[in-house]
């Protein structure tokens, strides 16, 4: 089944892609004190070789003044670091036309490592190739030609012993600005590891009825949002409100987190319980 | 049975040259996280980066500045992306100049909406940024967006005629 799956990845990766890039699979990578190991596959589905570095960071993701969301890089609390002991092998490679090659993760973590999640970021550089040089084939031209790098950043986290994570929520406020529905609250992590989950807001008029949002061409009920919280964080959630827009008056703005993810097998997310806000909203 | 699918899976190429203790120690490690190792594609959704195309100038003439807009279908830059629905950032790398014959120097600008992000990855439909500034985007349900990034060339009345190069990186952040 598993062999199947990876085809079908596989297969998945080589329906649009003509130009240079790799696949990176998973997005995020879950290690275990029992396995203090994991792999990366990585597949070229171009038709020229691609040449891959590979190398660590330490960081996680937090939310700027403006409730954008950024990666600290700076080694603010390196007690949940991993970084001085999990290491990726190997470092460089090159993979070919429609190959795969794999990433492989080796944590020898200290003795007395305490219970709980230790982070790292895998950063996956790939040579796209080079643009073609452009221009009249003449000596006395100028030609310019750009040479084009992407770089893939996938967080590995390791877990040891017993882990639990949760959130709680404060500070939620909510309004509408044009055709968006803008909010913010603080959400922050309890218990000793991240807490990988959804935000749903819910708009609801002074009747009760559910006020749909729009995502993309479909109307929803539930505006949904996936966030990783490491620390504490103050995400900005801008929403498009279903055309024409709101009638003036009252609504709620109802707002969980919940320890749910659809991108991720539920066994590698924490079980968590839920938190809950609501906040008015007028439309004046 | 799972463990025999699990050793199918060709091993890195470790490194080069002659083996040492420590390098025969850690293929020893290898070896056991290959037998040990997750399922692969189990953890997550695959994420791919692509790059389409380079900003792509064409023909440059000495002392013309030469713009290429984001929203121009055929010399933009485009990246590809395709993963998990989510926030992701993005981040550039760019060049303030490009290297030439014999070391000769034209300048490359970006301006402060000469970058843009597509949620369906129509060159029409796009939320501009500055490419110098990270910036956070959320890849829509079916998991596919682009990017499109626009520059300036300014060669100088005698700039000296030949190739130039340099070279543009993006990073995209899981978040």
């Amino acid at each position: 089944m598993r062999a199947i799956g990876v085809a079908f990845l596989l297969s998945l990766a080589t329906l649009s892609l003509c130009a240079q890039g790799v696949m990176v699979a998973p997005h995020v990578v879950f290690i275990s004190h029992a396995q203090r190991s994991g792999s990366v596959l990585l597949y070229n589905p171009g038709t020229q070789p691609v040449e891959v570095t590979i190398s660590t960071i330490f960081g996680y993701p937090v939310t700027d003044s403006t409730g954008a969301i950024r990666l600290d890089t700076l080694a603010a609390d390196s007690s949940v670091s991993a970084l001085a002991w999990i290491q990726a092998f190997p470092r460089r490679l090159t993979v070919g036309p429609r190959e795969r090659q794999t990433i492989r993760l080796l944590a020898r973590p200290p003795a007395a490592l305490a219970d709980g999640e230790y982070w790292l970021r895998l950063v996956i550089a790939a040579q796209a190739g080079r643009v073609p040089i452009t221009g009249v084939a003449d000596t006395t031209a100028i030609q310019i030609g750009l040479t084009l790098e992407v770089r893939t950043i996938i967080g590995v986290n390791y877990r040891k012993g017993a882990v639990h994570t949760g959130v709680s929520l404060s500070t939620l406020r909510a309004q509408v600005v044009g055709d968006s529905l803008i909010t913010r609250a603080r959400i922050e992590r309890q218990g000793n590891a991240a807490f990988i989950g959804t935000i749903r807001e819910t708009l609801v008029d002074s009747t009760g009825a559910v006020r749909a949002q729009q995502l993309g061409d479909s109307l929803v009920m539930t505006y949904e949002s996936p966030v990783g919280v490491y620390l504490t964080m103050e995400p900005r959630l801008a929403s498009a409100l279903a055309k024409p827009g709101l009638p003036r008056g009252r609504y709620w703005l109802r707002y969980e987190v919940v320890a749910e993810r659809e991108d991720l097998d539920p066994k590698l997310v924490l079980p968590a319980p839920a938190a809950r806000d609501s906040v008015q909203v007028i439309v004046p | 049975m799972a463990r025999r699918q699990r050793m199918q899976i060709p091993l890195p190429a470790l490194s080069y040259g002659r083996p040492t203790r420590d390098m025969k120690r850690e293929s020893f490690l290898v070896i056991g996280a290959l037998l040990l190792g997750a399922p692969l594609g189990a953890q997550g959704r695959p994420l791919t980066v692509t790059g389409i195309r380079g900003v792509t100038f064409g023909a440059v003439l000495p002392g013309v500045p030469r713009v290429i807009l984001r929203t121009d279908p055929a010399n933009s830059g485009q990246i590809d992306m395709r993963g998990p629905r989510g926030p992701v950032l993005l981040t550039f790398v760019l060049p303030i100049q490009m290297t030439g014959p014999a070391g000769a120097l034209m300048p490359i600008t970006f301006g402060a909406s000469d970058a843009g992000f597509s949620a369906n990855q129509t060159i029409g439909s796009q939320v501009g940024f500055d490419p110098k500034q990270p910036f956070t985007a959320t890849l829509p349900p079916n998991g596919r967006a682009s990017v499109f990034l626009g520059a300036t060339a300014s060669p100088t009345p005698n700039q000296r005629a030949g190739a130039y190069t340099a070279t543009i990186i993006l990073t995209v952040t899981v978040l």
